[in-house]
Parts: C-alpha cells; structure tokens; sequence
C-alpha cells in the first residue's frame, strides 16, 4: 500500500489551498511519492509575510494510486497596520453610526490583528495523459478538481461586502514536462467566484457567478532536486471599486463624518482592489520525506491595501 | 471532421497506439526534438558505455531492483545492448541487436516503481560520469516512452 516510488521532485509541491502542484497553482500531478503502485501523503506549512497581511497555510494531502488526490488547508491571513486603522475608524463610527441605529453593530474588523481564517477542503482526480513518460507526444496529463472553502470570518466579509462566505471552486489542468529542454508548463482553468483565493470572500455586490480564470505555472528544471519558476494567476474584480460598508452605510459616505474625527486622509484608502497574484520560486528537494520552496509573491492590491509583495517560505514533509 | 483535425487525431493515436507494438529501431521522435550535438554531448560511444556501465553498479547497489537482475539478467549482454540501445534512441544511428523492449521484459511483471528506481539509477550514473544534467535529461526524454512497454503491472 504505501509507497514513494515516484522519481524526487515529480510529486510537486503543495500549493496554498492544500492540492499537489506549484505554489498558488493546482498541477494536474497526484501530490505526494507514491506510484499507481500505492498510497503517500504529505504536510505542508506555508508561511508569507506580506507588507500588511501575513498568510499561515498548514494543511495535509493524501495521494491514492497517482490516481486521486484528497487535501486539506487551514488557512490564516493576520492582517496588520491599514486593517487596524480601519477597525478604529470602524469602532469609532459604529459607536456613532449604531447610536443612530440604536443597536450595536460589528464589523468584524477588530482596532488590531484581525485575522482571517478558512477552511479548504480538496480533490482531485487524474484523468489522462502523461506529465511525464510520454516524452513523444504533446498529450498532458491532465486532472480535474475542486475545492470547498470555508471562511470563518462572516461579519468581516459582510463589511467587505462579499455576497458569500462559503463556496466550493472547480479546476481543470494540465500538466507536461519537455525532458530535451529540461521544463514544466502547467495550465489551469479554475471556475470559482473566489475574492483573494476566498480569503475575502466569494462575489460581490453585484455580481456572485463563477467565471474561469486560467492560472499558469512555468518551471525550469535545474537539477533533480531544484527547479525554478514563475507562476501567474488570474484574479475577479468581484469587489474592485467597492468601499468598506458599515451598518449599510459606505465609509465614503461616512466621509464627513470621518473628516469631523480628523481621518479624512482615509478616504483613498477605503476602496478594495484586486490584482492577479504572480510569484517566482525556488523549489529545492533534499530528498523524498522534504521540499523547501522560497518564493517571491506579488499579489498587488489586496481589498483596500496595495502593493502585497513579499517572500514566500513553504515546506512540505512527505511520508 | 476538418482534415486537418483528422491529421492531429491519426497522428495522435499513432503515437500513442502504435509505438507499443512495434520496436523501435531509431532515434525517439521527442518533442521537443533533442539537441543536435545529444551524441557529443554525451562523449560519444565511449561516452554512453561508460554511463551504462555505471547504470548496472547504480542497479546493482539498490536493494529494490537488484534482485530482478541478478535473478533474470545477464549483466555483460544488458550493458553491451544498453550501450547500442541508447546509442540508437539519442539517434546515433546504431543497430540494436537485442530483443524488442516488450520482449524484453514481457515476463517479468516490472512496476512502475521498479522502473523508477532504474530512472534514479540514470541519473546518478550521469552523475557519476560528470556529465550535465541537461545532457542526461536528453536520454532521459528518449527512454522515457519505453515506460509504456517495461511496465506491464
Ligand atoms: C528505460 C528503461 C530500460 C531499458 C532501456 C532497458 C533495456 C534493456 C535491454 C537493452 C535489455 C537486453 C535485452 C536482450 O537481452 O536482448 C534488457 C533486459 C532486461 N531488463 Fe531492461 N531495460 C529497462 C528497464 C528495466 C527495468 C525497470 C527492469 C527491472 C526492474 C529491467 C530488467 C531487465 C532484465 C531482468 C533483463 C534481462 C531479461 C532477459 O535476459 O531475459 N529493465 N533491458
């Protein structure tokens, strides 16, 4: 039953919604060692610290028979500095704003270290093709699969103004390595309503339908144990534009009201936007139990705070 | 059908399909292509037999695949064919000599992890005769489609 028998590094590594593939990307590659010939699994932490948010990723993944893949992710995103100001200003105008109301109000958004939490829940199944041996023809292995995502954090969500907290997502890719030219190419298509991979969400105001967002992985293969690469992932525009709400009330609505308490210089600062996600990586593979991958994110605007970039540190244990 | 669909699917399944039942007796059709200088690249001749002998010492000294060998093999002929063999697929256009990779192996039920660990084996052995790893994934790609036929379980 158990087995390793899969050359080092062709098992992938883990990406961040727990599947076997790059790292923001699922691979149409079974995670974990083993061969048609048996069963492996493997556990993950990822760990990024961005310029405002900080992402933790733990997770375990089980791949059956290079068949069929099972996964999961909890994930953590701490959210720093703007976050904070914004929960102040929250406080302070939800303290008004509820008055008005005459009933209390949360915005989920607490005056420090938010934190965003989700569940994902993952598989994946194997349908044709052969990353790998068939070097003689252009055929990819390619898989399909799905994630349910759960995010905990409802009343922040409502404040971002995402129309769900829960949703599932669904993928296609393909995957091929070019021995002669010593490189991988991944292609993903992923229909999925997701704001921020569904940290902040799923769908917006005015729009909560899914549409396809093709993601691509390309990798160099250095050595047997190290390969290089970039990746790009098409992001929604579910919540582009959109301010914070607050007890049905726009912060930028609540401009006045903001300017009065000396935070007018805010209003720039509370409308979302989205970027597609790119990193550059570094996967190295010691051997087959550990895969260390250094990465460089640019995720851009992340909601209501721009320029996400920063470094990427994944490890993944295999058994 | 467009014909020029047509083409691609007969041309698909011919690759697919046929290689299975035919041997090979020429360079692998990879694609991409291999390097024009793979043969110089790989020291020539001499270059290749001095890979496969390390291939066997590397096979020989992994307690998952050995036993197959030392039961079923004959280690003098394997490296002397092997030597052809390799010669041929990086399309130096040597005459192998030996029995068609089915036949080869037909009997003795290999898995895909047996066959992996021979890939493991490779590499090391381009390891152990220095040569690049990008010449060594130029056989690697020529071997590779063999996997369809060495792997019967
Ligand atoms: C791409 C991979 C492989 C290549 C290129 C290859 C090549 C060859 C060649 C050229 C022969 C000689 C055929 C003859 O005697 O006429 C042979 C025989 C043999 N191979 Fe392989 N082989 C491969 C994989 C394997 C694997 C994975 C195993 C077992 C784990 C294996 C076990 C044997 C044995 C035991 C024989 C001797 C069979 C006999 O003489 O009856 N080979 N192979």
């Amino acid at each position: 039953m158990f087995n390793t028998g899969k050359v080092l590094a062709t098992g992938g590594v883990s990406m961040i919604d727990g599947a076997g593939g790059g790292g923001i990307t699922p691979w149409a590659t079974i995670t974990g060692y083993a061969t048609r010939d048996g069963i492996n699994g493997d556990l993950h932490y990822t760990y990024a610290p961005l310029a405002n948010y900080t992402l933790h990723s733990v997770g375990a993944a089980v791949g059956f028979w290079d068949r069929f893949e099972l996964s999961y992710a909890h994930s953590t995103l701490t959210t720093g500095s703007t976050f904070d100001t914004v929960g102040l200003v929250a406080d302070t105008a939800g303290g008004l704003t509820g008055q008005l109301a005459g009933t209390p109000i949360n915005t989920g958004i607490e005056p420090f270290n938010t934190t965003i939490e989700m569940d994902i829940i993952g598989a994946k199944v194997r349908v044709f093709g052969e990353a790998i041996y068939d070097s003689d023809n252009l055929i990819p292995q390619v898989a399909i699969g799905g994630f349910y995502k759960k995010n905990k954090n409802d009343e922040l969500l409502t404040t971002l103004k995402a129309a769900k907290t829960k949703d599932w997502e669904a993928y296609i890719s393909a995957t091929k390595i070019f021995f002669p030219i010593n490189t991988l190419i991944n292609i993903t298509a992923r229909y999925t309503a997701a704001n921020q991979t569904g940290l902040v969400g799923f769908g917006g105001p005015s729009d909560e339908d899914k549409e396809i967002r093709p993601e691509i992985s390309l990798a160099y293969l250095l050595r047997k144990d190290t390969v290089i690469g970039v990746e790009w992932a098409k992001h929604g525009d579910n919540l582009e534009g959109e301010s914070v709400e607050i007890a049905g009330l726009n912060l930028t609505e609540l401009q006045p009201t903001l300017e009065t308490l000396g935070l007018g210089n805010l209003s720039g600062t509370l409308t979302q936007h989205e970027s597609d996600w790119f990193d550059a990586f570094i996967a190295y593979f010691p051997n087959k139990n550990l895969s260390m991958t250094f990465a460089y994110a640019m995720l851009g605007d992340i909601t209501i705070t721009p320029d996400q970039h920063g470094f990427y540190l994944s490890l993944q244990a295999s058994f | 059908m467009k014909p020029i669909f047509r083409t691609i699917a007969i041309a698909i399944l011919a690759g697919t399909a046929a290689l299975p039942s035919f041997a090979q007796t020429g360079k692998t059709p990879t694609l991409p292509g291999l390097d024009s200088d793979v043969i110089e690249q790989w020291g020539g001749e001499e270059g290749v037999r001095n890979w496969v002998e390390s291939l066997f010492y590397y096979i020989m000294l992994d307690n998952r695949i050995n036993h197959i060998f030392r039961e079923f093999g004959n280690i003098e002929r394997q490296i002397f064919l092997n030597t052809q063999l390799e010669m041929m697929v990086l399309g130096a256009g040597t005459e192998y000599q030996g029995a068609s990779m089915a036949a080869a192996h037909a009997d003795l039920g290999i898995t895909v992890t047996q066959f992996n660990a021979v890939v493991e084996a490779a590499y090391n052995a381009c390891e152990r005769v220095n040569l690049t790893y990008e010449a060594c994934n130029q056989l690697i790609a020529a071997l590779a489609p063999l996997e369809r036929v060495i792997v019967t379980r």
